[in-house]
């Protein structure tokens, strides 16, 4: 496939190699960042930071590929100074949100333009190693590997995701170009995020430096985090991690199954309402409530237990391993189940 | 289940395994890339010893004549430290595999041939009948069962399902499916091709769920919820051409050219939640009966292909055919040589290595494989004759 990109894709796509490659074209210089008439744009990235930072959203506006490239660089350069990985997954969230919209829009292209979508694909085969194929049969729809498919669908947790809700023929699924762009959200995420945690810019520019401390100083001051070993915790409890972790919105009894399972464990409510910092509708006033009110701090003062597995399993919250055999509850997880005849063979 | 067997059991067991290892050690199937998965061997004494490595199948078969174990299991995961702990060992793909047991089956005629053995005064009997023994009145009972040809059927009956799944609608190519015989009551069917191999264990619940017909939402056939009329049909893009959409409309004969005899048919159902209710009990219907907690683990060991199944002494076997495959022929591979066992249940009759038995007599001499078959299922016990008074010695009722 031999497709060219044109500065417009590059200004949607900013992440790309190619806009790499455009940069390295213009004798671009880091200390160039300092000069006035490049003012505009770090402003511009470090405003686009502190909406993030406050309300959680991305910044859809969409200027000339000049403009974008160089806003995403300096984007990722003021990140890379306020050095706070609950920043940078955010930051990194919201430009693959970014990235959604247009790649939903590109995907809808008909007629004339339908050959964005080439674009699109090519985005998916390098970034993620995924094909996508246009339909032939259905307008408009996209089929993807089954397999690719569920190496990725488990991040969401709507029953319309699994499989069996959707139409699946000969190895593939099929899906419409928003369920398409959503499928790979949290992956072009984490792309983003082990791409900036690899970059080492040979220096911080002073303008980048002071965007960065003045941002610093608005940044919610983040409690202890928790010491997350994750082999300690049972899958369930893991898997509910996991998708905060790649910022997605987590059903309410799955709020309550981690909650009152920190809480049985003997994790403060500062530390367990610091977990719920990563979800894109995070409120801290509510979260502390809720969490409070697990914990018997409030209302009725009964304090709730964890849910059993019986009921985590009919929540679709459950993901049992060969460790979850005989087990009633997770917080027995790692402890009885050891003496337990285990079935572990078959 | 050990205790079921008495210090002689255990011997003319041995034997007879050792004996197939021995002659017939070229049947284990040896596994790709052997040197990275991960062994298992359960001892006669039910002590499984895991977290082996073995590096050729040689190597592999000279350990079985030598230990002579009741079960052999090797990982489907390949790892790069097989021997280390769980967490160390570096998991690098599993292949990924279906169980299909009789145990998730419901036959019915599984009550009519499932015995109990009493351990205090070591007779059996049919169980069902009584809670306990009708001989001693004891409640220290082992049971057991010996599938029928009903049940042999049942299970290829969800063998066929399955591979219909997995090729229409999963697109695995048919010669790139596996189906063994456990050596038991069950199936595995293996899923050779590798672009599986790294799907994590919440993907593979997906599937397994989908497999299973569980987790459907009337939205996948287009009826969705509407707060005015009860319900509202859109069908979906793609209609019902395929996968569960089409086995939905099939069996509920509905078709995307009439929303209108789908909207009778969910009235005369009484409404949507009543109608929710019928799509999922069709798709549990329709779903094969795996055993999704198999699948989904990415650690287990599994029964090595070409090796004795402890609870039987039948081999694990590769289903070339599955229509005209005979499980109590073909995979009874133990010797013709003669041994004397105790049946411990009166009148029993069975069809092994393609010969009828009719057991009346309490002492009988069989052959090995019909002496094994029996041992390994509680109802018979080996026997020895005294050299001195050319009478049978018998073992002590309790081991
Ligand atoms: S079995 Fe229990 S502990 Fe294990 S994943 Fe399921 S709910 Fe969690
Ligand atoms: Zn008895
Ligand atoms: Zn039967």
């Amino acid at each position: 496939m031999n497709i060219r990109l044109g500065n417009a894709d590059l200004a949607r796509y900013p992440f790309l190699n190619e806009a790499a490659e455009y940069m390295s074209q213009t004798y671009f210089n880091l200390d160039d960042l300092n000069l006035p008439e490049l003012r505009h744009i770090v402003e511009r990235a470090s405003n686009r930071i502190r909406n993030e930072i406050i309300h959680g959203k991305p910044d859809y506006s969409l200027e000339r590929h000049e403009v974008e490239i160089l806003t995403f660089l300096v984007g990722i350069l003021i990140i890379k100074a306020i050095n706070s990985d609950n920043l940078t997954k955010k930051h990194c969230l919201c430009e693959a949100l970014r990235a959604e919209k247009f790649l939903v829009h590109d995907l809808k292209m008909q007629g004339e333009l339908a050959n964005k979508k080439l674009l699109v694909f090519k985005v998916f085969k390098e970034l993620l190693k995924m094909d996508i194929l246009p339909s032939l049969k259905y307008q408009l729809m996209f089929e993807v590997k089954v397999t690719d498919y569920l190496k990725r669908s488990h991040l969401f947790h709507e029953q319309e995701w699994k499989l069996i809700n959707r139409l699946v023929h000969d190895g593939r699924v099929f899906l419409d170009p928003d369920e398409t762009v959503r499928l790979i959200r949290s992956e072009l995420a984490n792309l983003l995020f082990e791409r900036i945690g690899q970059m080492n810019p040979s220096h911080i520019p002073t303008t980048i430096r002071e965007q960065a401390n003045i941002l610093r100083s608005i940044l919610p001051v983040a409690p202890r985090r928790l010491d997350h070993a994750p082999s300690a915790y049972p899958p369930c409890i893991n898997h509910a991690l996991d998708q905060m972790a790649a910022g997605e919105n987590l059903p309410h009894s799955a709020r309550v199954m981690l909650a009152t399972y920190m809480l049985a464990i003997g994790k403060n409510i500062e530390e367990i309402v610091s977990l719920f910092e990563n979800a894109p509708d995070y409120n801290e006033r509510i979260s502390r409530y809720q969490v409070e009110h697990l914990a018997g701090e409030r209302g009725s003062h009964v304090r709730y237990l964890v849910p059993s597995c019986a009921k985590l399993r009919n929540d679709g919250l459950c993901f049992a391993t060969s460790q979850c055999e005989g087990l009633i509850n997770p917080v027995q997880f790692g402890r009885a189940v050891k003496s337990y005849s285990k079935k572990v063979s078959v | 289940m050990i205790l079921t067997k008495t210090g002689e059991d255990l011997h003319l067991l041995k034997i007879a395994f050792r004996e197939f290892y021995f002659n017939q050690g070229n049947m284990v199937e040896e596994p790709s890339k052997i040197q990275n998965r991960e062994f298992g061997l359960m001892g006669f004494d039910g002590v499984m010893k895991r977290h082996l490595m073995f590096s050729s199948l040689g190597g592999l078969v000279a350990s079985l004549i030598f230990e002579t174990p009741s079960d052999v299991f090797a990982s489907n995961a390949q790892y790069d430290f097989p021997t280390l702990p769980i967490s160390e060992k570096g998991w690098r793909g599993a292949e990924l595999i279906f169980d299909i047991d009789l145990k998730d089956l419901d036959m019915k005629c599984i009550r009519s041939h499932s015995y109990a053995s009493c351990l205090s005064c070591s007779s059996s009997y049919v169980s069902g009948s009584q809670e306990s023994c009708p001989k001693c009145g004891s409640n220290n009972i082992a049971e057991s069962m010996l599938p029928c040809d009903r049940c042999v059927s049942g299970l290829k009956n969800e063998v066929l399902k399955l591979h219909r799944f997995l090729t229409s609608d999963i697109g695995i190519r048919p010669e790139m499916i596996g189906t063994y015989f456990s050596g038991n009551n069950g199936f595995h069917v293996h899923v050779l091709d590798e672009s599986f191999n790294d799907l994590d264990s919440r993907a593979r619940a997906d599937l397994a769920a989908y497999i299973l017909g569980v987790g459907i939402l009337a939205d996948a056939i287009g009826v969705t919820k509407d707060t005015r009329n009860d319900f509202r049909i859109r069908f979906p893009i793609g209609g019902l051409d395929h996968g569960w959409r089409k086995r939905i409309s099939d069996r509920l004969g509905i078709s995307v050219s009439s929303q209108k005899r789908l909207s009778n048919l969910i009235k005369d159902l009484g409404g949507l939640e009543q109608f929710r209710r019928r799509v999922a009990e069709i798709t549990r219907d329709m779903g094969v009966r795996i055993d999704s907690q198999v699948t989904t683990d990415v650690h287990r060991v599994f029964r090595l292909p070409g090796t004795l199944n402890g609870k039987s002494g039948l081999t694990k076997i590769l289903c070339t055919d599955l229509n005209s495959f005979d499980p109590f022929d073909e995979s009874c591979q133990l010797s013709n040589r003669e041994v004397t066992v105790r049946v411990t249940i009166p009148k029993l009759k069975l069809r092994l290595k393609g010969e009828r038995f009719n057991l009346n007599e309490e002492f009988v001499r069989v052959p090995m494989f019909l002496g094994v078959y029996l041992i390994s299922k509680g109802l018979a016990h080996a026997v020895r004759l005294d050299p001195g008074t050319g009478r049978f010695i018998v073992p002590a009722s309790t081991p």
